[in-house]
C-alpha cells in the first residue's frame, strides 16, 4: 500500500533510459495526436502500436493487464451509455427518447479506444520512469527546485496518509464501531477520523520540516545534481523522429 | 567539539490558559573531538528536545524559550545555524526522515545540499552503503525496507555528509530485537571515524557504546559519569523510568487454572492478502479460557496477522476462527469487540477524540455497555488520568498518550485481550505501567495473547506458540519452546 502512487517497473530498455524530458515531449504529441486521429482503426492501430512499444522494451504482459482491468470499467460505462447521449445515423432500436444508432456506436467505440490510448500514453511515461528522473526532467524544464521537490513528498506522503486513515479505523473497529446508518450519521461517524487524520499530517509535516532543515534545505547554497539528465545523441534522435512524424501525420490530415 | 553550558528550554505554551512545557531544566556537559556520550531518561524527559537544540532546530524551527549556552563543531549554535553538514542528527523516528524515491538518492540528497561535486557522489553513496550494510537494497524504496533497515539507511543519510557531530536520538528506539542488533552492530564502529557523538536512548546495551553516561529526568541532567558506573546503580534507572528488569516484574500467573471452555480456536486458517502474499498456511491453536499464550516467531512469521483474526480485522482465506465458541465469521469486528480487546502496535497514534474522556468512552459507548460514566471513570482513575479527563489526548506527553490507550481498553473490561508487540518502544515506566495492569487482569481470570519478540516475556506466559513461515512450527510450555532455539527463530 505504501508504493501505490509508484508505477515505475524497475528494467533496463531503450524506452527506460531515454532522457525524461524527450518522453515528457513525446507524451504531449502522442495526445495531441489521439485527439486529432478521427478513424476507429487508426486508434486501434496506435492502441498496438503503445502495446508493442512497452512489451519491447521489457513492460511485461501482466503490468497491462493490470491497467486494462482498471480502465475497464470506464469503457463499460462509454460503450453502454455514449451512444444515447450522441445519437447520429441509421436508428436501429428506438425506446421511447432512447435511440440506439450506428454512428452513436462507432462515436462511442472511438471514444472508448481514445481513452485505452490516452491511458497507455501516460502509462508509458510512468512505467518506465522513476519519479526522480520525472522531478528532475521538470526542473530542468525551468520549474523551481522546491516544486520539484514538493511534487515529491506529495507522492510520498499521500499513501502515510492513508495509511493513518486505516489505522485510527481500525483502532476504532476494534472497539465497536460498526458502519451503520444512513449516509449522514456515517459521515458524522468518520469526522473525528478525519480530525485524527489531519492532527497526524501536521505532526509529519512537523517533523519532515525539520528533518529537511537538519539536511540542508534552507542554507540557500546552491545544490548540485547526483547523475543529472544529460541528452544523448539517441534522444537527440529519438527527439528529431517523434517531431518529424508528427509533422507528417498533421500534414496528411 | 559539543559543549552544552546552563541549557534550558522550555515549549510555548498549548494552550491561553496552560504552562509553558519546561523540557530541560538544567543541562551541563562538554565533549573534546571525537569523545562520545550517552544520555539516558525515560520517554518525555527531554532526550528529542535537547537533540533538536544541539542541532540548531530548537527554538529555530519550533519556538520556544532557551537560556544557557550551546556550542557545536565550533559554531555558537543558539546565535547561527551551523552550516549543512557540521552538525548530523538521526532523528528518532527514522521513517519520516525518508522522503527520496530510492535508496541510494536519499544518501545522495544530502550531498547534494552540501554542493558536493556530481561525479564525485557516486563514490561517496557506494560507501556509505557499504559501510550500513544497504547495497544491495539500494534501488529498493526506503518504505518498502524493515525498521532495521530504515534506521540504517537514515545514519547512512547523516554519516554520508561527514560530520563533525553526530547526534543519534533513541538509535533503538521502536525496533524489534533484530532490528536493534543490525543497528547497534553499525554503530559500534562508528567511533572509528573520530566524529564526536551523543547519543540518546533508555537501552543499557546501547549506552554501553559511549564511555559515559548522563542521565536526564524530567528535564534536568546529572553530572556525566562513567557509563559502567551508571548502569551498574539499577535503582536509579529503574526510579528514572528508565529500566523495569524481569526481577521486578508482577506474576502474570492466573488465580485458578484455565478452564476447559475455549476462548479463542483455529482450525486449519489459511490467509493471504490481497495482493496475493501468503501470511498463513493452515495453523490450528486451541486457546482454554483463562490461559496466557505468548506468540512468537521472526518477522513475517505471520504473528500479527493472526491475531487480527482474533477480532475480525482480517477474514480467513480458508479455515475457521471461533471466539468464545461462536464463528468469528459470523459475527462484525464491532461485535467481537466485546469479546477481544485488541491493543495494536504503537496504539498512542491512533487516539482520535477530541477529549481523553470521550476517546476513554468511545468503545463503551459504541457497544451499548451499561454505566457509561462509572466504566469511563474507574478506567480514568486507575491510570491517573482523571484530571486530564477534558484535555485533548493530541496534547497530551507520550507516556500519558499510552495511559488513554490503556485506559480505552481496560473500560471495555474483555474477557479476552490480545496485544500485538506491546513492548516495542516503551521505557521502564511504560512497561512497568502495562505489567501491573496486566497482572490485575490476570488475577481476575483473562484471557491473554501476547506477540512478542521479548524471550524474557514470552518465559512467564502459561503456553508459547512458535510460528515461522505462516506455520506453527513448536507449541507448549515456555520452558519446552524457548528451551529449543535452535528451531525457533527469534
Amino acid at each position: 500500500m505504501s508504493v501505490a502512487l509508484d508505477f515505475y517497473v524497475y528494467r533496463d530498455s531503450w524506452l527506460h533510459r531515454l532522457d525524461p524530458r524527450v518522453k515528457l515531449w513525446g507524451m504531449l504529441l502522442a495526445f495531441i495526436a489521439a485527439f486529432l486521429l478521427p478513424y476507429l482503426w487508426a486508434q486501434g492501430v496506435f492502441l498496438l502500436g503503445l502495446h508493442l512499444l512497452l512489451l519491447i522494451n521489457h513492460i511485461p504482459w501482466a503490468v497491462l493487464r493490470r491497467l486494462w482491468r482498471q480502465m475497464a470499467l470506464l469503457m463499460v460505462l462509454i460503450l453502454v451509455l455514449q451512444p444515447f447521449f450522441v445519437p447520429a445515423g441509421t436508428v436501429l432500436i428506438a425506446l421511447g427518447p432512447l435511440r440506439l444508432t450506428v454512428g452513436g456506436i462507432v462515436g462511442a467505440a472511438l471514444l472508448a479506444v481514445r481513452a485505452l490510448v490516452i491511458a497507455f500514453i501516460v502509462g508509458a511515461l510512468l512505467f518506465t520512469t522513476d519519479q526522480r528522473a520525472l522531478v528532475q526532467a521538470f526542473v530542468r524544464l525551468g520549474l523551481p527546485y522546491t516544486w520539484g521537490l514538493t511534487f515529491s513528498l506529495t507522492l510520498r506522503f499521500l499513501p502515510a496518509i492513508q495509511q493513518l486513515f486505516v489505522t485510527v479505523r481500525e483502532a476504532q473497529a476494534a472497539r465497536g464501531w460498526v458502519a451503520e446508518g444512513n449516509l449522514f450519521r456515517r459521515f458524522r461517524d468518520y469526522l473525528p477520523v478525519l480530525v485524527a487524520v489531519i492532527i497526524g499530517t501536521l505532526r509529519m509535516s512537523d517533523r519532515l520540516t525539520l528533518a529537511l532543515a537538519a539536511r540542508g534545505l534552507a542554507s540557500g547554497a546552491p545544490r548540485t545534481v547526483w547523475r543529472d539528465l544529460r541528452m544523448r545523441t539517441t534522444d537527440w534522435v529519438t527527439f528529431a523522429v517523434i517531431t518529424l512524424a508528427f509533422g507528417l501525420l498533421l500534414v496528411s490530415r | 567539539m559539543l559543549i552544552a553550558d546552563h541549557l534550558k528550554f522550555a515549549y510555548p505554551p498549548l494552550g491561553p490558559d496552560l504552562p509553558a512545557t519546561e523540557a530541560l531544566r538544567e543541562v551541563t556537559f562538554s565533549l573534546q573531538t571525537g569523545e562520545s556520550l550517552a544520555v539516558m531518561g525515560a520517554s518525555g524527559s527531554g532526550k528529542s528536545t535537547l537533540c533538536h537544540v544541539l542541532a540548531g532546530l530548537a527554538p529555530r524551527y519550533t519556538s520556544g524559550d532557551i537560556s544557557g549556552a550551546v556550542s557545536a563543531a565550533g559554531y555558537n549554535v543558539l546565535a547561527q545555524m551551523p552550516p549543512t553538514g557540521a552538525v548530523g542528527l538521526l532523528f528518532q523516528d527514522a521513517a519520516t526522515q525518508l522522503f527520496n524515491p530510492t535508496v541510494e538518492d536519499e544518501v545522495a540528497w544530502g550531498l547534494e545540499a552540501l554542493g558536493i561535486p556530481s561525479q564525485r557522489i557516486g563514490a561517496q553513496v557506494e560507501e556509505a552503503l557499504g559501510r550500513f550494510g544497504l547495497l544491495n537494497v539500494r534501488a529498493r524504496s526506503p518504505w518498502a525496507l524493515s525498521g532495521g533497515q530504515q534506521k540504517r539507511l537514515a545514519l547512512a543519510a547523516v554519516w554520508a555528509m561527514r560530520p563533525r557531530v553526530l547526534l543519534l536520538d533513541e538509535p533503538l528506539g521502536g525496533l524489534d530485537p533484530q532490528g536493534r542488533a543490525e543497528v547497534l552492530t553499525t554503530l559500534s564502529t562508528l567511533h572509528y571515524s573520530g566524529v564526536t557523538l551523543l547519543l540518546t536512548t533508555f537501552r543499557p546495551e546501547a549506552a554501553a557504546l559511549a564511555p559515559t553516561t548522563l542521565v536526564l529526568t524530567d528535564g534536568a541532567a546529572s553530572p556525566p559519569a562513567p557509563t559502567a558506573d551508571v548502569l551498574r546503580d539499577e535503582a536509579r534507572l529503574v526510579e528514572a523510568g528508565i529500566l523495569y528488569p524481569p526481577h521486578l516484574w508482577p506474576s502474570l500467573a492466573a488465580r485458578s487454572a484455565p478452564s476447559s471452555a475455549p476462548a479463542i480456536t483455529v482450525q486449519d486458517l489459511h490467509f493471504a492478502y490481497t495482493d496475493g502474499y501468503a501470511a498463513l498456511h493452515g495453523v490450528n491453536v486451541d486457546i482454554p479460557q483463562g490461559q496466557f499464550v505468548a506468540v512468537i516467531g521472526p518477522n513475517g512469521a505471520g504473528k500479527s496477522t493472526l491475531l487480527r483474526h482474533f477480532n475480525g480485522l482480517l477474514r480467513p482465506t480458508r479455515g475457521k476462527v471461533y471466539v468464545q465458541g461462536q464463528d468469528a465469521a459470523r459475527r462484525s469486528t464491532g461485535d467481537l469487540a466485546r469479546d477481544v480487546g485488541f491493543l495494536f502496535q504503537r496504539p498512542e497514534q491512533q487516539l482520535f477524540a477530541a477529549t481523553v474522556y470521550e476517546e476513554v468512552a468511545f468503545g463503551v459507548r459504541r457497544l451499548h455497555l451499561a454505566d457509561v460514566e462509572g466504566r469511563v471513570e474507574r478506567a480514568l482513575a486507575r491510570f491517573d488520568l482523571t484530571g486530564l479527563a477534558q484535555k485533548p489526548p493530541s496534547i497530551l506527553s507520550y507516556g500519558a498518550q499510552r495511559a488513554v490507550t490503556l485506559a480505552s481498553l481496560a473500560a471495555l473490561d474483555t474477557p479476552i485481550l490480545a496485544l500485538d508487540e506491546p513492548a516495542v518502544g516503551i521505557d521502564g515506566r511504560e512497561w512497568a505501567r502495562l505489567l501491573a495492569w496486566l497482572a490485575e487482569r490476570r488475577a481476575a481470570g483473562v484471557t491473554l495473547i501476547i506477540v512478542t519478540h521479548e524471550m524474557e516475556l514470552a518465559a512467564r506466559a502459561d503456553r508459547v506458540v512458535a510460528l515461522a513461515d505462516g506455520r506453527v512450527v513448536a507449541d507448549g510450555t515456555p520452558d519446552e519452546v524457548l528451551s529449543r532455539p535452535t528451531e525457533v527463530p527469534r
